[in-house]
């Protein structure tokens, strides 16, 4: 079919003729041809009036029209269709506004159906080396939902967008295919419904089996607490499995890998691992920029260029940090109704600047020696057992990458070894890194603790 | 067409579809009520495309037909018509001639070829006792916001919980939620009404005693009840989850009057500045419920009121004007005003009856 924006047009061109210029300009306005499916053309129409007087006044010029243009149509149906208005035309922050505190009604724009936030777009979506793995990913589920990977499960800190994401493949699998039932749902929400069906007595049980397992894509945020909940694990384990047979997609959000969801059952753990886990991590520089400049343009503010460098640089947390020190910064912008320099900048942000990390040796050791289940002080003495080497090395591996401790004070401080010895556990637990991936989660385990 | 009807009956009628009439630019016609007679009854029209409303007004038809007159002329002849009596309409030459015993009108007429058909909305249904309906409405319209920017919330929000519909608006700063029982369960999971559309609504049903049908879909909404048919268009949109923001605790509580705190609040008007605002301390331990205002360049006042008061001092500000709007709508003479810290909402109610919450956001100072 030839691009419907260019046969509606030329459509429109030649009806323009035919009617008086009061009623094409009341009735034709804002219309155009939402899809073409088995010969019948879809025309979207603004509101209920203009369905009705189309189609009693000139549906059949209408449909003769369409016809010439489009010789295998078969009819023309009318659709209303929500009209895209300006959105960009932003409330105008003055003195007034400013005084009155809203309420927090903004991120509580949920529809009812299917729990989704519509705010959560991938327009706004910032895409960079931090996330871009995800976010082709969750465009292939978009594609194809249930087909390419199913479960989708992503992983990372808070704050880094992972709701975001998942709600916007909710949203957008549902523009994309209309007949797709989505539901999003946190766990504990998952939970609390499992349980008050439990208390309903039995009819109820098998409503809430129904009530999930007639959607086409159920999205559930926040798993990690899953660890606990004997009975939701069961639950989701059968739930998973009825989507899994049914080709639906599923898609699940963590804080952790599911290996390291504590109280994870196994069977569950493998159904996750089937389809594709990926992690989202913390944002470069590029991207917090990026980010910067993207949250501060839906704010409405311009700010230099280089006041969001300094921001992009000194700001190295979440997404959440850069957003609330940006609002720092624009919320004095706004007092003083002046452009920030950098200068005063620095001092406005200067509490959501994190020092650099700034970990004691003590603190290492002790972290390290709690997830090997030993003795803080067995690190430090004089022994080969090999389960105490292993740790020694790994407390050694962690100063030296993570905190850049120089070789020689890593060496003083565990037991005065010499600093070829700590070059050597260094080297050492880097090649075991390459085959060892059991030695791989347990690092991944530890940083997380540092965080 | 030539037909007798009642002159109260039209003359209301006529009042009422004149007022959706407007000046289309593009499509004249919309300035016009249609007439349409047919069968037993007069028809009469209106519409400007968001609302379209048809009365029905039984009458003695002697011939059918249908025409489009100015609804401005149309108003004006029948406000200043007083006989007790039936009038005569009639057809005379593409005009309408308006008889009485002792008048004679002659109107012109315009081609009713382009008057718009109204939808007749298909979908979910429910019928309400109409001064619920309309009390419930006029309880919270006045939050939506006025602005258009975001249309879910230009607009009052009805949905129905576990004993009857509830009703919600708001501009952002305040809000105001209004729950009325019903005796039978509804299935209604959220209609979004244009506020703009909602000073017709009350105009037109404030009268009805009886029930109103209530049909709606996601694009359209229709209210009918005694011959008259109205129709809105409706927002396809998501309000917000409101019900999270409301605090379902509070720390510092107060029990007025309402008759005394509304006085103060208006004599506090006087003073206020710019930005309305209106200080506000609940000092629970010292007995202590003040409210005052200052403007540099008229003065400043400062009123105690009688009040029970409990929990933690607080002191917080607030635009006169939201705490003003809500007193309409709470029936109880004390009211209760729940307060958290200075930059959570204030809950106002009345402390006989619940089904009335209102939410105010403080100011910052």
């Amino acid at each position: 079919m030839v691009d419907a924006k260019e046969l509606w047009k030329s459509c429109l061109n030649e009806i323009e003729n035919e009617v008086s210029k009061a009623n094409f300009s009341t009735w034709f306005r804002n219309t155009s041809i939402l899809k073409e499916e088995g010969g019948v053309i879809y025309i979207g129409v603004p509101n209920e009036f203009v369905r009705d007087w189309l189609q009693n006044k000139y549906h059949k010029l209408i449909t003769k029209t369409v016809a010439g243009f489009f010789d295998t149509m078969r009819a023309v149906e009318y659709a209303i269709t929500k009209i895209e208005g300006p959105q960009k035309d932003l409330p105008i922050q003055n003195a007034e506004s400013f005084m009155n505190n809203e309420l927090p009604l903004k991120d509580l724009y949920i529809n009812k159906e299917d729990n989704l936030n519509p705010r959560y777009k991938f327009d706004s979506f910032i895409v960079g080396a931090f996330n871009e793995l995800a976010y082709a990913a969750a465009q292939a589920i978009i594609n194809k939902p249930g087909a390419s990977y199913n479960p989708f499960f992503v992983y990372g800190g808070t704050g880094l967008g992972k709701t975001h994401l998942i709600q916007a493949i909710g949203n957008s699998i549902k523009e994309k295919h209309l007949d797709k039932k989505v539901h999003y749902i946190t766990l504990e929400k998952f939970a609390t419904d499992l349980v008050n069906s439990f208390t309903a007595g039995n009819n109820k049980t098998n409503a809430f089996k129904e009530k999930y397992r007639k959607y086409d894509l159920l999205i559930i945020d926040d798993i990690q607490f899953i660890g606990k909940m004997e009975k939701t694990q069961e639950e989701l384990f059968h739930t998973f499995n009825t989507f899994y047979e049914n080709n639906k997609q599923i898609v699940f959000s963590s804080d952790k890998h599911p290996n390291f969801i504590p109280g994870l059952e196994d069977r569950l753990k493998s159904r996750f691992a089937a389809g594709m886990i990926v992690d989202i991590s913390e944002p470069e520089y590029e991207s917090r920029l990026a980010i910067l400049k993207v949250k501060s343009k839906e704010l409405g503010v311009t700010l230099s260029e280089e006041l969001l460098r300094y921001m992009a640089e000194s700001i190295q947390g979440n997404i959440r940090e850069l957003e609330g020190g940006l609002n720092t910064i624009i919320c004095q912008y706004r007092l003083k109704n002046k452009a920030i320099s950098v200068g005063e900048a620095k001092t406005l942000l200067k509490n959501s600047i994190k020092p650099k990390k700034n970990v004691a040796i003590k603190e290492v050791v002790k972290t390290v020696a709690d997830f090997y289940n030993l003795g803080e002080m067995e690190i430090y003495e004089k022994t080969r057992r090999k389960e105490i080497v292993r740790a020694r090395q790994v407390v050694m591996y962690i100063l030296r990458e993570d905190f850049n401790v120089s070789y020689p004070l890593i060496g003083q401080k565990l037991g005065g070894k010499d600093h070829t010895t700590v070059i050597h556990s260094h080297l050492k637990i880097k090649t075991d890194l390459k085959n060892d991936s059991s030695l791989v989660q347990d690092l991944e385990q530890i940083r997380i603790m540092f965080k | 067409m030539k037909l007798e009807c009642d002159l109260g009956k039209i003359k209301n009628a006529v009042s009422f579809t004149e007022k959706i009439t407007s000046k289309n630019m593009t499509l004249p016609v919309l300035n016009s009520i249609l007439l349409t007679a047919s069968g037993k009854s007069l028809k009469l029209r209106s519409t400007n495309l968001s609302i379209g409303v048809e009365i029905e007004i039984p009458s003695k038809i002697e011939k059918d037909g249908v025409l489009a007159v100015s609804g401005a002329v149309l108003y004006g002849v029948f406000s200043n018509i007083n006989q007790n009596e039936n009038i005569i309409l009639k057809e005379d030459n593409g005009n309408l001639m308006v008889q009485t015993k002792k008048s004679k009108v002659k109107i012109k007429c315009q081609p009713y070829d382009d008057f718009p058909t109204i939808p007749n909305v298909s979908g979910s249904n429910f019928i309400i006792n109409s001064e619920k309906f309309i009390g419930g409405i006029k309880s919270v319209y006045f939050s939506a916001s006025v602005s258009d920017i975001k249309p879910e919330i230009s607009s009052v929000y009805i949905y129905s919980n576990d004993d009857g519909l509830v009703f919600v608006s708001t501009d952002s700063f305040r809000l105001a939620e209004k729950k009325i029982k019903m005796n039978n369960t509804l299935e209604v999971s959220g209609i979004l009404i244009p506020f703009k559309n909602i000073p017709e609504i009350i105009r037109i049903f404030s009268e009805t005693k009886g029930d109103i049908k209530v049909c709606f879909n996601k694009n359209q909404i229709s209210l009918s009840a005694d011959g008259v048919y109205f129709t809105s268009r409706v927002i396809d949109g998501v309000f917000p989850d409101y019900k999270q923001i409301i605090p379902k605790e509070n720390k510092t509580e107060a029990v007025v009057l309402k008759q005394d705190l509304l006085n103060a609040l208006k004599l506090s008007n006087i003073f206020s500045d710019k930005f309305n605002q209106l200080n506000l301390k609940v000092l629970p331990k010292e007995k202590m419920f003040e409210i005052s205002s200052q403007n540099s360049n008229v003065g400043e006042n400062n009123t105690n009121l009688d009040a029970a008061l409990s929990g933690e001092n607080v002191e917080l500000s607030f635009n006169y004007k939201y705490f003003l709007d809500c007193f309409g709508s709470i029936n109880s003479d004390s009211i209760v005003l729940k307060l958290n810290q200075s930059n959570r909402p204030m809950v106002i109610s009345g402390v006989s009856d619940q089904s009335f919450t209102y939410l105010i956001m403080p100011m910052n100072r």
